[in-house]
């Protein structure tokens, strides 16, 4: 039982969740009805979703695996493929069904197909779609967002001595306590990196760095007072 | 999920006791009473359950005090963050009880120490609350929110060592591990208290929403709870009241399917009531 | 014990299978009884003078409301098994009791929204509560059974194919609350803008963004008379629906899939050779990588593509 690896593993891990909200492109329900870029659904749950997808396969990599980085990337990779595949047919959907062209709102050139915006939007929408730049974006958060609730759900397993299902809900329960705190900083939608709210970025890592440090020292005290040993 | 209606009108405070108690007096209340009886887990599950449900009714209160000023990303979010703090705080309450009963041996007021988890998920919902509301930092400016998640935090980690506390029939680590989260119990346990935290505000939505109506819902989702953790105990539990747990856990099932009913029922004749109109069937108009 | 691959195989295209027929499922069931965003508009119709016979079903977003009747019908499931029931009995029973669950709630968000717009005049209409809690039971099922099954057959994997080893570890109703949220969250994301955008307005334009003027006059009459949700779930079951399960059955296959053939390749399979696992995970991941970039490039093509058939915006 290591104290110092399980409080790094906690923080880590509340750090990123929070670093991935705020990259995932998410519209809320005005995406929905296409007058906003992103992914149509709340932020958290989104987060949530993609996380739990990560955390499933981590744990069944964590049978036969004890190498921390290769548990967590395999967590980071099941995140960002679930991302991948539902902004992909979302992007589907939105190109075939409603006959939308995928544009961002914010800004006026994709920054980095260099393709431009403005020409393509509906007047009076604030975007509409998956535009490649959040595309990306959602990746990369979806990536960071798995590897962060790998790699507690990891620590929790393998420093905390938890048992798996334990240590699942426990991992789970202070990841959607870290997002829920970066979902209030960016106010509920976000477009990606690109978006200025991506500016407000310090002061959720700050506020998620402290909660993941308290609910770390209560979970070594947990082992502490719970007698788990390995 | 969130649409305002209207500007938000601060409630009267009533004067004395009412009935359902106001704000500040059912937050006293349910918590004083649901930690009296986690502090025995000797007590039938039937006496427990009126102390989940008081919880229960006190984290949906401190739901809707919060969520009334808009918060940006809906309602369901704060009552997932209630629920993800009671996890956590309801580990720490047990782990100290088993510290405790390794060093005093097996006391009575021994599960007393389940408390020190919900005063410490207590403070790191204040916590929490101030990150969130100072204009340094996050900034939301609701008013009252550091109270809000103070409260949410306590709620939450009440509800769920109560849970446990039914569930597995004593509040020390090695039982509660074995009877409640390693065979994924817990699971339902955290996302049924989240929807009797959220939903009675999420589904009464809307600017003619009225405090009693809403906490009547709360109730009636607490009374659901009440049933399916009747059928586990029933099932599988084996606690020390009545033969192996059986007797236990099916006067739970009988008293949530009792209190579920009746809630239910009043509810909806309620709505029935006080509704614009309830009709059969019938065209529509559009207003200008 | 070794595993016959053969039989591993065949339960992974299996759950496949069930995820997508679970998350069809779940987008037509949200689309019958409306529920997260589209539903917003739904509940600001009768704000701006639009009076309508929709079932306005407010349970939180999808993914928790989802995480919720799976995990009652995991539960009841692992209590029927435990007391020896068959599989073939238990994951029902669960589902039929997970679908009480939703009804109740689906019943007390109806009726508590529509008491909350009494002053804009907006009706419960008797005969829409009473019309769409048999097809919201139905559909929900549908997909309450199929994510049981797929957490039964998950926790189970091993032991099915014939070594316990493999046996996922975390409980079946651990499981179940995994993909109810994951099918939740993934049915809110792409199910919903067909029922959003295309359906909701029908009356508008097609080929261009909702505009926030359009909010809340959505589209209440039908072909004939004034719509219910019943005339959205046949539309949507022709598009949104279906790509919404492939979505689900694509991300299921994916993770299982390279999960399996990094074991294989590495040779953990057929003993679980310990020594191995390492080298699976590797193989897992990079063929994970390579999926996602393929994805990537794809977006980009497909954005490129419609850019330049469909053009700028036309019009005002």
């Amino acid at each position: 039982m290591d104290p110092i690896l399980i409080l790094v593993c906690v923080i880590l891990g509340g750090v990123l969740a929070s670093l991935g909200v705020h990259l995932l492109p998410v519209g809320g329900a005005p995406a929905a009805m296409g007058t906003a870029t992103g992914v149509a659904t709340g932020t958290v749950m989104l987060m949530f979703g993609a996380a739990m997808c990560g955390l499933f396969t981590a744990s069944s990599v964590a049978t036969f695996s004890d190498n921390i980085l290769l548990v967590s990337l395999s967590g980071s990779v099941g995140s960002w493929l679930m991302m991948g595949v539902t902004m992909l047919v979302a992007n589907v959907i939105y190109v075939f069904g409603t006959g939308i062209v995928p544009v961002s709102g914010r800004v006026d050139v994709d920054p980095i197909t260099k393709e431009p915006q403005k020409a393509y939007k509906t007047p009076q929408c604030d975007g509409h779609g998956v535009p490649n730049v959040s595309y990306i974006s959602g990746m990369v958060g979806a990536l960071l967002g798995g590897f962060g609730g790998a790699i507690m759900y990891f620590g929790l397993l393998n420093y905390a001595h938890f048992e798996e299902t334990m240590a699942g809900i426990a991992a789970m329960g202070i990841f959607v306590a870290n997002a829920i705190i970066a979902a209030y900083n960016i106010g509920g939608t976000i477009e990606g990196f690109q978006d200025p709210k991506f500016k407000r970025l310090p002061k959720a890592l700050v506020s998620c760095g402290v909660i993941s440090l308290l609910c770390g020292v209560l979970v070594v005290l947990v082992v502490n007072l719970g007698g788990l040993t390995g | 999920m969130t649409v305002g209606g209207g500007p938000v009108v601060e409630e009267e405070k009533a004067e004395g006791f009412t009935i359902p108690p106001d704000v500040k007096q059912l937050g006293i209340i349910a918590g004083v009473i649901s930690s009296v009886i986690l502090i025995f887990p000797g007590l039938p599950a039937v006496i427990k359950a009126v102390g989940l449900i008081l919880a229960l009714v006190w984290g949906m209160d401190s739901v809707r005090k919060t969520s009334k000023y808009g918060l940006g990303t809906g309602v369901p979010s704060i009552g997932v963050l209630a629920m993800g703090y009671g996890i956590v705080g309801a580990l720490v309450g047990i782990a100290l009880v088993s510290k405790v009963v390794s060093k005093v041996g097996d006391s009575v007021l021994a599960p007393a120490a389940a408390l020190g988890g919900v005063l410490l998920m207590g403070v790191v919902g204040l916590v929490s609350g101030v990150l969130s509301n100072h204009e340094k930092i996050i900034g939301m400016k609701i008013p009252k929110l550091e109270q809000g998640m103070t409260e949410l935090g306590m709620a939450g980690t009440l509800a769920m060592l109560l849970q446990f506390s039914i569930v597995a029939g004593s509040l020390e680590f090695g039982v509660v591990l074995d009877k409640a989260i390693s065979n994924g119990l817990i699971a339902v346990m955290f996302i049924l208290s989240c929807m009797a935290m959220f939903h009675p505000y999420n589904a009464c939505l809307g600017p003619d929403e009225r405090r009693p109506r809403t906490m009547i819902v709360s109730v009636e989702v607490s009374g659901l709870l009440c049933v399916i953790l009747g059928i586990v105990v029933a099932a599988v539990a084996t606690t020390t009241w009545g033969v192996s747990g059986v007797v236990d856990g099916v006067l739970l099932v009988i008293f949530g399917a009792v209190v579920w009913l009746v809630c239910f029922v009043k509810f909806v004749r309620m709505c029935f009531e006080e509704a614009y109109s309830t009709v059969g069937t019938g065209m529509i108009k559009t207003i200008e | 014990m070794p595993i016959e691959i053969a039989m591993l195989f065949a339960w992974m295209l299996l759950i496949v299978f069930l995820a997508l027929v679970a998350c069809m499922f779940e987008d037509l069931e949200s689309d019958v009884g409306s529920q997260s965003n589209p539903n917003s508009q739904v509940q600001l119709a009768p704000q701006v003078g639009q009076v309508h016979r929709f079932f306005n079903k407010a349970i939180s977003g999808e993914a928790p409301a989802y995480a919720l009747y799976c995990t009652v019908a995991g539960v009841i499931a692992w209590v029927l098994l435990s007391k020896g029931a068959h599989p073939i009995i238990a994951i029902p029973i669960g589902a039929v009791v997970g679908e009480a669950v939703h009804v109740i709630f689906s019943v007390t968000a109806h009726v508590g929204r529509t008491t909350a717009q009494k002053r804009f005049e907006q009706p419960i209409y008797l005969d829409v509560l009473y019309g769409h809690i048999m097809p919201i039971a139905t559909h929900g099922f549908m997909a309450t059974l199929c994510i049981t099954a797929i957490a039964y057959i998950q926790s189970n994997l091993g032991t099915l194919s014939g070594n316990p080893g493999l046996d996922h570890p975390f409980a079946l109703p651990m499981l179940a609350f995994i993909w109810g949220i994951t099918v939740g969250a993934i049915g809110s994301s792409t199910g919903d803008i067909h029922y959003g955008t295309e359906r909701e307005f029908q009356d508008r334009p097609f080929g261009e963004g909702k505009r926030v003027v359009y909010h809340g006059k959505i589209t209440r009459y039908a072909d004939c008379g004034v719509r219910t949700q019943k005339d959205i779930a046949a539309f949507c079951a022709k598009f949104g629906g279906p790509c919404t399960g492939l979505t689900f059955g694509v991300i299921i296959l994916f993770e299982n899939w390279r999960t399996l053939v990094g074991m294989q390749v590495a040779r953990y399979l057929p003993n679980l050779e310990a020594a191995a696992g390492d080298s699976a995970a590797v193989i897992g991941i990079v063929v994970g990588l390579v999926i996602g970039v393929v994805m990537i490039v794809g977006n980009l093509v497909l954005v490129r593509w419609a850019r330049k058939r469909y053009g700028t915006f036309v019009g005002e």
